[in-house]
């Protein structure tokens, strides 16, 4: 391999100098924010790129706006900061889990939004089914201007993105509805969830489901809704049996990815376990 | 392009590559050996050390991203004998192999200056990042218990 005429990280100071590095550096290039999935590529045996462009001192990226019907994310904002800063905030409770349970403290206060959510080799970002069921929508940023993706739509792209582009922020929908975050380590804490699954609930006067968001993420590749669940979970009031009973039935959906840590009819069978303890959070 | 850093209160100037992990400049340019490079995956906690006052696994950290930081190893946490919860944890003969321990005080030491007054399951939780291989938590908990429990006794 030719080595590259850039440094393997220069560390940039502005959106616009990241994003002319990135430019720059073209397909060589990538973005590097914390760094706890870049730099254990060797222990993938996966080569690093030939220039990181480093955004952990970029202006702007680790704000953190809640307004009263949305919520906005900058992509440097870690997981601990996320979590500490949406602690109070009901309708948020779920991506408040997602950040604050993933990891290890130390990962957590390295660890990004936008990393979260860019790593399409890291099936179990616990961020992804989070901000799913908060129907949330992504801005990538590159010299031509702004564009803003839904991130299922992101999530479907992110792979085969030009080189020169990144994510600067998500926006998040804040409603009446509850979230809850329920993921399967293997152990505790501190490792990684075999599946994860989070909803969003909105409830009528009378208790029942007028609006269900669910998520799964871990299970397969890359994090999905689970329409099939959300329709099942809408119009009777809010059950944790009967959530377990219909993802019993509804599971067969889902084609559990293959691991060191989980076989993949392990990752399926635990997802009713974990709608009725999402179920039971919210209730 | 080198970086520069102040280490325990020194200044310092690495000449590695920038995405060159901190915990091998400290280790192999500056010859501080406490922290230690065990998993590289951020997991076990060994390497931990302070970047700007933030507890950080420095096996994932570029050097680069320590730039103008300050760092502090566990070399440096003291410049007068040992801090209260090195005290407890030799008291209470709670170091084994001793792998871990350079680690479990930069990570103890940052939790009980935020949390003064912390129970049992707040200090496990704060450890959740910090792996003993020989198993011996209990001791390590009941340490930091009891900082908290001196300083309680010295309120009164």
């Amino acid at each position: 391999m030719t080595p590259s005429a850039h440094p393997s990280l220069y560390v940039a100071p502005s959106l616009e100098d990241a994003l002319n590095a990135l430019a720059e550096r073209g397909a060589d290039g990538a973005p590097l924010a914390g760094g706890t999935w870049i730099m254990r590529a060797p222990l993938r045996h996966e080569a690093k790129s030939p220039a990181f462009v480093g955004l952990g001192r970029v202006a702007g990226f680790g704000r953190i706006e809640v307004h009263d019907d949305h919520v906005i994310i900058g992509a440097g904002v870690t997981h601990a900061r996320l979590a500490e800063a949406l602690r109070d905030i009901p309708d948020l409770q779920g991506l408040a889990a997602a950040a604050g349970r993933s990891a290890n403290p130390a990962v957590r206060r390295a660890a990004t939004v936008g990393g979260n959510l860019c790593t399409a080799g890291f099936a179990a970002a616990d961020l992804v089914p989070a901000l799913l069921c908060l129907e949330a929508e992504v801005e990538i940023a590159s010299r031509a201007g702004v564009q803003r993706l839904s991130l299922e739509a992101f999530l479907a792209a992110r792979a085969t993105l030009e080189p020169g582009r990144l994510l600067t922020q998500v926006h998040a929908l804040r409603s009446s509805a509850r979230s809850a975050h329920a993921r399967l380590p293997l152990r505790k804490a501190g490792d990684y969830p075999v599946a994860i699954l989070s909803m969003a609930v909105m409830r009528d006067d009378a208790g029942r489901v007028v609006r269900a968001r669910v998520a799964v993420g871990s299970v397969e590749a890359v994090a999905r809704r689970w329409p099939a669940l959300e329709a099942a979970l809408t119009g009777p009031p809010l059950d944790a049996a009967s959530a377990e009973r219909a993802a019993t039935d509804l599971a067969g959906e889902f084609d559990g990815r293959e691991g060191v840590d989980a076989p993949g009819w392990y990752r399926v069978a635990v997802l009713p376990a974990l709608a009725r303890r999402a179920v039971a959070a919210l209730l | 392009m080198p970086t520069d850093m102040t280490v325990n209160g020194e200044a310092r100037t690495s000449a590695r590559d920038p995405l060159t992990p901190l915990i091998d400049v400290l280790r192999d340019e500056f010859h501080l050996t406490g922290a230690k490079p065990v998993c590289r995956e951020g997991f076990c906690g060994a390497c931990t050390v302070l970047v700007d006052g933030e507890p950080t696994v420095s096996c994932l950290t570029p050097v680069a991203m320590a730039g103008d930081c300050d760092v502090v190893t566990i070399e440096g946490l003291s410049s007068c004998g040992l801090t209260d919860i090195q005290s407890r944890l030799e008291q209470g003969d709670a170091v084994q192999c001793g792998m871990c321990f350079p680690g479990m005080v930069m990570t103890l030491s940052h939790f009980l200056a935020h949390t003064p007054q912390p129970n049992r399951d707040e200090v496990r939780a704060a450890l959740t990042g910090n792996i003993c291989r020989c198993t011996g938590y209990e001791r390590i908990v009941e340490a930091a218990l009891a900082v908290a429990g001196g300083r309680a006794e010295g309120r009164r």
